[in-house]
């Protein structure tokens, strides 16, 4: 990593971490999603199991989603597409810094903000709730390289989101969009197994169920290691494939930016 | 007395006016109506599809059915969608406190409040409120519901709309004393109601249903109506939601008053 990439994620980390308060609220948020869907998946599974998945599997499913989602959500998406919406990109443009390698720094510092708290807030939910541990030592380190291609994989779908504003005046509607299509087709929601096989083909051609489902798949050895590597093969794919797609989109839709008084 | 009945004439004539304004500047900008009401709808659409599959699997959650289920779930996207068409620009206060925007605002001839929550509409209720009837819709006829219960569930609605405006002017008003423009107080209500009251409350431990109920009146703006609806609850109940919205907006009103009291300008 160039020490203009590593300078653009600090001042990003620097910038989530500078409002405290804000900062404590958001990790709540994500507490208070894991209890109401605990709540709601014990009520639905109780002694019995759904999908396959027990009560224990389930507590567990849930921790990582918790865990991934702390992290997807965190992201500096709104920085990024103001700065097309308020036309800082034609500043960006005259920069000797690569639009999309800066964006991918900043992004990830605003991730990397947010592993303290996910990473405490995942430890206490596991002491407290006493999840299903993981199906071996190697499917827990398996687990972590699969979390670990998040940052890529949410920084590819973000950029791509964003790349919208250039055509339109808001980004609020993209953002809801595909944060709607992740919590769905991840199987945040609700776990992909309970989805018609159709629904399921759908979700695992989509970059988006690697957020929960794959990660999860790994941990509980629902998937053997030869099938756990296969999946990461798959996000090491998606994040590359995404990079490419940004810098292809990127390169016809900078053509629609108007300087002013150019 | 006659000054009050003139002075709200003058702010709903403001209100009116700002609304309208903002419905007129949609028209200019077609792709981001056009976006934003996909992606309402699209929520909207995961949350049926959620629904539908979860009742693939069970036939009840807690004693509801489907049809129950999708009143529950009708009945809060339709009154969300309304509390977004009529009061969504309170979303924008923390960002009008930290820009210095509210200083324009409060120099202005008409009540603060009303120029905040009028300023612009939550493009996305046009999908949301479409898919929120269809789900009611089904549900209201799957569970029995006749045409008798319809001024009983748009007495309700109007009584949950204003429980939900109140509550965000609240979580709003928080950011005149926090620093940040992020509403996150205001997102945290938001989502202590996507999650937990899309259920029955009652799968949750009694200190959440009693804070949901009590502290945030939450169940009066969806699962305390769903249950006057569908017959769960004694018709006296019909007294608890208007009582709920004329404290939660009594308080609403408060803190907004003491928020720019306390309000120092832009920077803090």
């Amino acid at each position: 990593m160039a020490s203009v990439d590593l300078a653009l994620a600090t001042i990003s980390f620097k910038r989530k971490i500078a409002y405290k308060t804000t900062w404590l609220f958001s990790v709540l948020f994500g507490g208070w999603s894991l209890l109401a869907g605990l709540a709601v998946w014990s009520n639905l599974i109780g002694d019995g199991e759904m999908g396959g998945y027990d009560w224990q599997a389930m507590k567990a499913y849930l921790i990582v989603g918790f865990l991934t989602s702390t992290l997807a959500w965190a992201g500096s998406d709104w920085e990024m597409a103001n700065r097309i919406l308020d036309g800082l990109v034609a500043v960006d443009l005259t920069k000797p810094v690569d639009f999309q390698r800066a964006r991918a720094g900043e992004y990830i510092g605003g991730m990397a903000a947010s592993v303290p708290a996910a990473i405490l807030g995942t430890a206490a939910a596991v002491l407290i709730f006493r999840p299903a541990p993981p199906d071996s030592a190697l499917a827990a380190v398996l687990t972590v390289v699969s979390v670990l291609f998040i940052f890529p994989l949410a920084f590819g779908i973000t950029y791509l989101s964003v790349l919208t504003c250039f055509v339109t005046q808001r980004y609020l509607g993209i953002q809801w969009a595909r944060d709607t299509m992740l919590a769905f087709f991840s199987g945040m929601m609700v776990p992909l197994a309970l989805m018609p096989l159709w629904l399921q083909g759908v979700a695992w051609a989509l970059p988006f169920v690697h957020f929960t489902t794959t990660p999860a798949s790994i941990y509980l050895g629902r998937v053997d290691t030869a099938g756990a590597l296969g999946l990461l093969a798959a996000e090491a794919a998606w994040a590359v494939g995404l990079w490419v797609i940004g810098r292809l989109i990127w390169s016809q839709l900078v053509k629609k930016v108007t300087v002013h008084g150019g | 007395m006659a000054v009050d009945v003139s002075g709200s004439r003058h702010a709903f004539g403001v209100y009116r006016r700002s609304i309208g304004a903002y419905l007129r500047s949609i028209a200019e900008y077609p792709a981001d109506f056009w976006v934003m009401a996909v992606s309402g709808t699209f929520w909207q659409i995961m949350l049926f599809a959620f629904l539908t599959i979860l009742f693939g699997n069970v036939s009840t959650i807690d004693g509801w059915g489907y049809h129950e289920m999708l009143v529950l779930a009708g009945f809060l996207a339709t009154s969300w969608s309304s509390t977004a068409l009529l009061w969504d620009g309170i979303w924008d206060t923390g960002k009008m406190i930290v820009e210095g925007d509210m200083d324009y605002r409060i120099t202005r001839p008409a009540p603060v409040l009303v120029q905040v929550g009028s300023k612009h509409v939550g493009m996305q209720v046009f999908g949301e409120a479409t898919l929120g009837l269809v789900m009611l819709g089904i549900g209201w006829t799957g569970a029995g519901l006749g045409l008798g219960a319809v001024p009983t569930g748009l007495f309700l609605l109007l009584c949950a709309i204003v429980i939900q405006a109140s509550l965000l002017t609240i979580a709003n008003a928080a950011n005149f004393w926090m620093k940040g423009r992020t509403p996150i107080i205001a997102f945290m209500v938001t989502e202590l109601q996507n999650e937990a009251m899309r259920f029955p409350l009652t799968i949750f431990p009694a200190a959440v249903r009693l804070v949901l109920t009590f502290g945030l009146p939450l169940a009066f703006a969806s699962f305390v109506p769903a249950q006057i609806l569908t017959g769960r609850l004694d018709a006296w109940w019909l007294l608890a939601p208007p009582i709920a919205a004329a404290a939660s907006a009594a308080v609403a009103v408060w803190v907004f008053r003491m928020g720019l009291r306390a309000y120092d300008s832009a920077g803090h």
